[in-house]
Order: structure tokens, then sequence, then C-alpha cells
């Protein structure tokens, strides 16, 4: 579920350490469809495409990458969904016979990124120091794109246009066969979509604080950052999650509690094969930024 | 400076605790305790009105209670913080309550950094400047042992209570006990209503077969000890002549495993790594425990979309499948009936019944 927030630092990661990557394909509907067999009927959508995926890759690779990402400090906490993926994987896939790889981060235990990353080398049997060197090179790419991403937002930002404001975790954003029906559809109709996530992430912490003040979800967090330093840029903001989102349940009802100055539209995705639905709500939520502005 | 006034403090209530944190509230921090009233079907329809549609039920039961705290002439109120979704409670249930229009003040253990013991004086200092801290640690440390009590006898009595030979004085035994604990102003009173209620149980006869049907609970730590939540599970099974056995409470969770439950992981280690959730290592240990007993079968307890026991199950279900040990999956939000459960448990029970006749 990470992959679109990690992958340049995972793919150079074992690029340097001279091993080969197989990324699945994208999200479609069978890959949905198989997740939602293999998982708990209650699990969020989002669980269920990850479990699809892991699927299509059981048996075309040594190790499949499930990490265990518990929190980065106090109050930078992911959602324990990110504490079982490994547990979870190895469970759900117990009679396939695949191996899989992780690496724990949980600043609170005082485990960091980098020992996890150095462990996870010596588990692939690389030198400390290799792992150190393919570790380094590959937070740099991860921070160069990230920024790199970052500024294309303020770019858009820059630009003329109706613009709203997408504030969803990026594996929901991004995924093909979800939040990215909602940009295209945005594109479309000749909206410039910005994205709550991307944007300096040490400001977004920060700025978090505004709107929540004891929000314990990173992603969140940067999510409510990117509403604090956009609110005042765009003409609405989507909150889009997929269905039940534990963090979003919550976070969500809380912005829409104190943003009261943009309009917002509560988005959730489900495994509904068709887009009619979500394209009608979110023509209607056009028309009434269109209105309210006084252009319609 | 202005005379501080005393607070009116509350706590949703949760399972049988209550009469521990009115303990400490009023012998441990001075302060007075508004007990919320009993929950009822109101209490859920208060809280699922106010609240976001998939947030998980124990808030929306919270919320209930709280609203009714506050009619009760609550002006304070406690919220705890936790490692799931339970750490972000307390912000949105005050955003919820003062867009009601509820006056109150709020103390939320999530505005502190809980690792530093600093913080914990100043949560102190927040209910009553003037406490005397000797006499708060002790008596603290009290409320923590009646706590401990409660779950002692708890345990005991749903071990027990469905073989009880007389006409309910089983029953009567454990809510003397409780009404002893709700009373207690000392650790005399603390201490001399555990011991009647021991000896109460102790005496009942009971006609208790040599190898009765058991049964263990595991679950997510708020709707499987809260009776009112899981619609009297434990009793619903203990009636119908069972063993209930259950690990999950405050005493095992939090009082014996301070520093982690890594001992617990040992024995797991091959079905769980790592900590899957805040209480993952616990349930699936106690789960092992239950199949490696030859209990006659296991029910998990969890609340609607509590997503650290969603992630459980896979791994129960590997139990179940490894020990040929039923495992019986319950959910509970605010529709959840009474009959519907009860068709469920009977089914349930008279599976486990006829396994055991034929094994």
């Amino acid at each position: 579920m990470l992959y679109y927030r990690c992958y340049a630092l995972w793919k150079t990661f074992f690029q340097k350490l001279g091993m080969e990557t197989v990324v699945s394909a994208p999200t479609d509907r069978e890959i949905m469809e198989r997740g939602t067999a293999l998982a708990i009927d209650e699990a969020c959508l989002s669980l269920k495409v990850y479990l699809g995926h892991v699927a299509a890759l059981v048996g075309r690779c040594d190790y499949i990458l499930a990490p265990r990402v518990s929190n980065f400090g106090r109050q930078r906490a992911m959602c324990t969904r990110f504490e079982s993926t490994p547990d979870l994987v190895r469970n759900v896939f117990r009679d396939s016979r695949q191996k899989f790889l992780s690496y724990e981060v949980d600043a609170e235990q005082k485990k960091g990124e980098e020992d996890a990353f150095l462990e996870m080398g010596k588990e692939l049997g690389c030198t400390a120091k290799e792992a150190k060197r393919a570790y380094k090179a590959a937070k740099k790419a991860e921070l160069v794109q990230h920024k790199a991403r970052v500024q294309k937002q303020e770019q858009l930002c820059r630009r003329e246009g109706m613009k709203i404001l997408i504030a969803a975790h990026s594996y929901v954003a991004e995924d093909p066969y979800m939040g990215k029906t909602v940009t295209d559809y945005l594109k479309k109709a000749g909206i410039i979509p910005l994205r709550a996530d991307l944007v300096d992430r040490d400001a977004a912490l920060k700025r978090s604080r505004e709107l929540s003040s004891t929000c314990k979800w990173e992603i969140s967090r940067e999510i409510l950052g990117g509403i604090a330093l956009r609110r005042e840029t765009v003409d609405g903001i989507i909150l889009l999650s997929a269905f039940p989102c534990g963090p979003d349940a919550m976070v969500n009802e809380l912005i829409a509690r104190r943003v009261k100055d943009v309009p917002l539209l509560n988005l959730v995705l489900d495994s509904q094969s068709g887009t009619a639905g979500v394209e009608t709500r979110l023509e209607s939520f056009i028309d009434i930024i269109r209105f309210k502005e006084g252009k319609l | 400076m202005a005379e501080a006034k005393i607070r009116s403090v509350s706590f949703p209530r949760y399972a049988e605790y209550n009469c521990a944190f009115k303990y400490i509230i009023e012998q441990a921090l001075g302060c007075r305790y508004v007990m919320p009233p009993v929950l009822t079907k109101r209490t859920m329809e208060l809280g699922t009105k106010y609240s976001p549609d998939f947030v998980c039920t124990p808030f929306k039961t919270m919320l209930g209670s709280m609203i009714e705290a506050l009619e009760a002439g609550a002006d304070t109120l406690f919220m705890t913080h936790g490692l799931c979704r339970l750490g972000y409670y307390g912000e949105l249930l005050e955003q919820i309550l003062r867009d009601l229009g509820y006056q109150f003040d709020f103390i939320n253990l999530s505005d502190y950094d809980m690792s530093k013991k600093k913080e914990y004086i100043r949560v102190v200092r927040r209910f009553n400047p003037k406490v005397n801290y000797a006499r708060f640690l002790l008596q603290f440390m009290e409320g923590l042992r009646m706590a401990e009590y409660v779950d002692d006898i708890t345990a005991e009595y749903y071990r027990n209570c469905g073989f009880d030979a007389t006409e309910g004085q089983y029953k009567r035994a454990y809510q003397d006990f409780l009404t002893a604990m709700y009373t207690a102003r000392s650790r005399a009173d603390v201490e001399a209503g555990y011991r009647a209620a021991k000896a109460a149980l102790g005496a009942v006869p009971l006609d208790k077969p040599q190898q009765p049907l058991r049964v263990g609970i595991v679950g997510e730590f708020y709707t499987a000890m809260d009776a009112f939540s899981n619609l009297e599970l434990e009793q619903k099974l203990a009636d119908m002549r069972v063993e209930v056995h259950r690990w999950m409470n405050v005493t095992n969770q939090f009082l014996r495993y301070g520093s982690g439950q890594k001992n617990l992981r040992v024995k797991v280690r091959d079905l769980s790594r790592y900590d899957m959730g805040p209480t993952s290592t616990a349930n699936i240990w106690y789960a092992r425990e239950c199949a490696e007993r030859g209990f006659d079968g296991i029910v998990h307890i969890k609340s609607a979309g509590c997503t650290p026991e969603i992630d459980v199950m896979p791994v129960l279900q590997n139990i179940s499948a490894d020990y040929k040990v039923p495992v019986l999956y319950l959910t509970y939000d605010a529709q959840t009936s009474d009959v519907g459960l009860m068709t469920r448990l009977e089914a349930f029970y008279d599976m486990i019944e006829m396994r055991k006749k034929v094994l």
C-alpha cells in the first residue's frame, strides 16, 4: 500500500544491491476481485486491492516485500494495518510457500528506517557496508523524487483556472482503479487537481496542528497540513477515502467540522465497478463551486 | 486566587471498571465522580446519531455515554489515549460535543506525551492543583488493585455461573461484590469486599460435569469486555452450561505486561512475528493456548470496523485449521440484535456439543 510513497526508495535500494525488482501490474478488475476474495469482508478496500497485488506476484519472485511500518515517532504513527501487513500476508498466503521479506520501522521502539534497511540487507546476504550505501542512495532518490513532485504541484498552483484539492492517501489517490478515476474526470472537466499530501512534509506536519492538535497518523497529518497550506489557493476540497478507512473515518469528520470556508466533498470509494456514480457526484460538486463563485 | 472549584469528573461506562475510576477520582484525586448512567439503547441511539458513520462502535457508545454523563451533571470529561484509533477518540469526541453546544472541561491524555513522568504530574494537577502526591500514588495503586479484584472475581464468575446448583445464589454473590466495589471508600472496604466475594462464590454448591464445555473468548479490548456492548455474550454462553474463559482484561493487558508482551510472542512467533496491533499478540497467544488446552470452541469478538482485530482474523483462521477448533467470529455494531446473536450462539453451542460427544 506504500508503493506510491516509497517506490523510489525500494527500487533504488534493491537495484544498488544488484537485485531485480518485479512490480505487479496496475490495479484492474481482476486484481480487485482476487483481493476481495482473499480478504476478510470487513477489511478496507485498500487492503483488498493490496492482497490482489500480492496474489498476482506470488510465484513470480523469490521474495515479496511486505514491510512493517508502525510509526516515525510520537504522534507520527501509521494505521495499525501497516503494522500487521507482514504477518497478515504470511498467514493469508501460508500455503503458497512464497517467501516474504520485511523490514520494521518503529521509532518509538528505537527502530529507525536506516537500521531496518540494514537488517533487511543482512537477511539478503549483503554486507553492512553495501546495504548502507544502497540505503543512502535510495533515501536520496526518494527525497529527490518527492521534491520534484512537490515542485510540480507548486507550478500547478500558480496556473490559472479552477483548482480542487484532493485529500487522500497516496494509495487511494493514485490507484488507477480507485482515485485516478477522480483525477481523470477533473482534468477532463478542465479543472486542475491538486494533491494535499504532495507538500513539503516537515512544513505539513507542523501546519497539521492548526487543524488537529492530537492527530496521531503521519499520513493524515501530511494531508491536514496540506489542507492548511493550500486552503486559500483552492476552490474546493475533495476528501477521498476508501471504504471503510479507519483514520479517514475520523479525520475527515473533523475536517468537515473545522474547515468551513471552502466547499467540501466527502467521497467514499467502494468496490463498485462503474464510474457513473462518482462522476455524478463530482459533476454536482463542480456545479456547486461554479454557482457559488457566480460562474454558472 | 479564587477558590479552586472541585471538579465533577466522568468517564464513559466501561465494563465494570467504573468503580475503579470512581475510586481513583474521588480518593486519589479528591474530585467528585459522576457515574454515567448504565448503558442502554438510548445511549447507543445518541452516540450513533452524532458519530461519523464508519467509526468503530465503541466510539459511538462512548459518545452516548458522555452525553448522558453531561446530562447527569458532569463538568469535566476524561478521555484516554491509545494505540489504535482510540488515541484519536478524544479530540473528535470533544469537537462533536462542543458542536452540539455542551459546555465542559475536557482532559485528553492524547494532549500529553505520556512517555514522560513529568506529564503525568501535569495531568494530575489539572484534575486538582492541590493534590497530595503521596496520597495520590497510594490511592491510585489501590484503585488499580480494585480493578484487579474485579477481573479476578469476574473471571471466576463466568467460569462457574452456568453450573449454579441453587436458585441464582452465584449471581447474587457476584452482584453483591460489584455493589461493594462501587461503594468502597477505603482500602479496608475493597479488601473486605473481595474476601467476602471469594468466600461467597466458593460457598455456592455447583453442579458441574467432569468435562464441561469450555469456550475461550478473544477479541477487541472494549467490546469483548463490556457486557452491554457484546449483548451479554458471556452470560448467554454460561447460561447454556458452558465454562467461559477470557484472558483479555485490564489486569492482564496492562498491569501484568508493562514492558510489552514480548514473552507471549515467543510462543506464537511462527504465526505472528511482530505486534499486528495493540492486542494482537495476546489474542493470538490466547487463542492458541485455548486450542492447545483442548477447549471446545473460541469466540472472537470485535466491533464493526476494528482494523486491528480484522487483521488478526486470518491468523485465527489458521489456528482453527491447525488445531481443528471451531471459531465463531462476531462483529458488533450499533444495530446488532439480541435475537440474531442468540440464534448464532445456539447454533455454535449445538455444534461444539455434538463434536464433544463424537470426539
